[in-house]
């Protein structure tokens, strides 16, 4: 199974819908770098409202991910998180430090305009 | 041999009763009940009586063995009342059989006691279960209280939200402020979450590390979170703990952080007209006439 990844003006847009295996997360992590690479886009939203779930692998995953988009020059913002997804990562001790987070869809994408001073 | 005895204590109920009242009377100024007028313990010791009596006989149903313990209850008697009460009921009944008897050996002795503690003892436990049934139910719904009063929720201002704390944290009431505050951002949609901890007594190492990770996961949903109300001995506290506050922003006092809080959401406040304004504007009309 494949994430979409979806194209809005120079932004990506990804909001995950089902929960996420790892085989997906790694297959996701591939295709998002590829299409930041192929469409020279400076900006990543990632929408996490529909996932129940984290575990650490993907928590790692997805860290690394934003990690990877920034060394390629796209900046990436989380939204969506819900409640008990983040207590769960406090818990587990992933502070995912240094990723940036928006409550929702709309405003993350706030935050990358105003970050990106487009 | 039992219903021997009933009859024995049935027949001489007046005698007893007067032994008994008057054993309960002495106990009396010893003890809990001396704040009690005279009337009200009279009759409530001649309400006992008759709710031990007509347990004796074995006609009445359970309703008023329980409305004299509610009674009992709302009035605030103590349940060492009723202990003693029925203890003291339980000696003067015994000896009052056995000055009846006429022979008198150790196996009378045992039945005599066997037959009284059959009348009493259920007594003994269905007042004690309708007592500690009461003080079970006010703790659980003092609890409750508690709960509601413990991780209040105020949404100031559209994407402001606050958090006043008041009281001692621990781990169980850590976990439902952090809940309450996660749902709480989602719900009103802020942006910014001032969690005030003035009325918090002590910050040790624990609650510290319950603030940080509430803190963290207010960061993780996609809001701020600012900690307002650190009192100076808090400072110092939180500095020689060595605990480590940095990543996210603190305040000493709620004004403060609101400030903050305006700021972050690009906001400000704007008095609507000063007063020397409001002068000025007074004399040029004066003039204008």
């Amino acid at each position: 199974m494949r994430i979409p990844i979806l194209k809005l003006y120079n932004y990506l847009l990804i909001s995950i819908q089902t929960e996420i295996d790892d085989q997906t997360a790694i297959q996701f992590q591939e295709d998002l770098l590829d299409k930041i690479h192929k469409s020279g886009t400076s900006g990543v939203v990632i929408d996490l409202t529909s996932v129940e779930i984290i575990d650490s692998f993907i928590a790692k995953v997805l860290g690394d991910v934003v990690t990877m988009s920034d060394l390629m020059g796209a900046k990436v913002v989380l939204t969506g998180i819900q409640p008990a997804v983040a207590m769960t990562l406090v818990d587990l001790g992933i502070h995912l430090t240094g990723v940036a987070t928006a409550l929702d869809l709309e405003q993350g994408l706030i935050k990358l305009h105003q970050e990106l001073g487009e | 041999m039992d219903s021997q005895f009933k009859k024995i204590v049935l027949e001489n109920s007046d005698t007893i009763v007067r032994m008994w009242v008057e054993e309960v009377n002495a106990l009396k100024d010893a003890n809990y009940t001396s704040s009690i007028s005279e009337e009200l313990f009279d009759s409530t010791n001649r309400e006992f009586v008759n709710v031990i009596f007509t347990r004796i006989k074995n006609v009445e149903p359970a309703e008023t063995l329980e409305d004299f313990a509610e009674k009992l209850i709302n009035l605030g008697w103590p349940l060492s009342y009723i202990t003693d009460g029925l203890q003291v009921f339980r000696r003067v009944t015994v000896d009052f059989i056995l000055s009846q008897s006429e022979k008198v050996d150790s196996n009378h002795i045992s039945l005599v006691l066997q037959s009284v503690d059959k009348w009493v003892e259920p007594l003994i436990r269905q007042l004690v279960n309708e007592y500690s049934g009461n003080w079970e139910n006010v703790v659980s719904l003092q609890r409750l209280a508690l709960q509601e009063l413990s991780a209040p929720l105020i949404p100031v201002m559209e994407n402001i939200t606050i958090m006043p704390l008041i009281g001692t944290i621990d781990t169980e009431r850590a976990k439902f402020i952090m809940e309450n505050l996660l749902e709480g951002v989602i719900r009103h949609n802020s942006e910014v979450v001032l969690m005030d901890i003035t009325g918090v007594p002590v910050v040790d190492t624990m609650v510290a590390h319950h603030i940080i990770q509430a803190a963290e996961a207010v960061r993780l949903i996609g809001a701020k979170c600012i900690l307002v109300g650190i009192r100076p001995e808090i400072a110092q506290t939180i500095v020689n703990l060595g605990i480590d506050l940095s990543q996210f922003p603190t305040k000493s006092s709620l004004r403060k952080g609101f400030t903050t809080a305006l700021e972050i959401t690009n906001r400000k406040i704007v008095d609507l007209d000063t007063k020397v304004d409001n002068l000025e504007n007074m004399i040029n009309s004066l003039h204008r006439e």
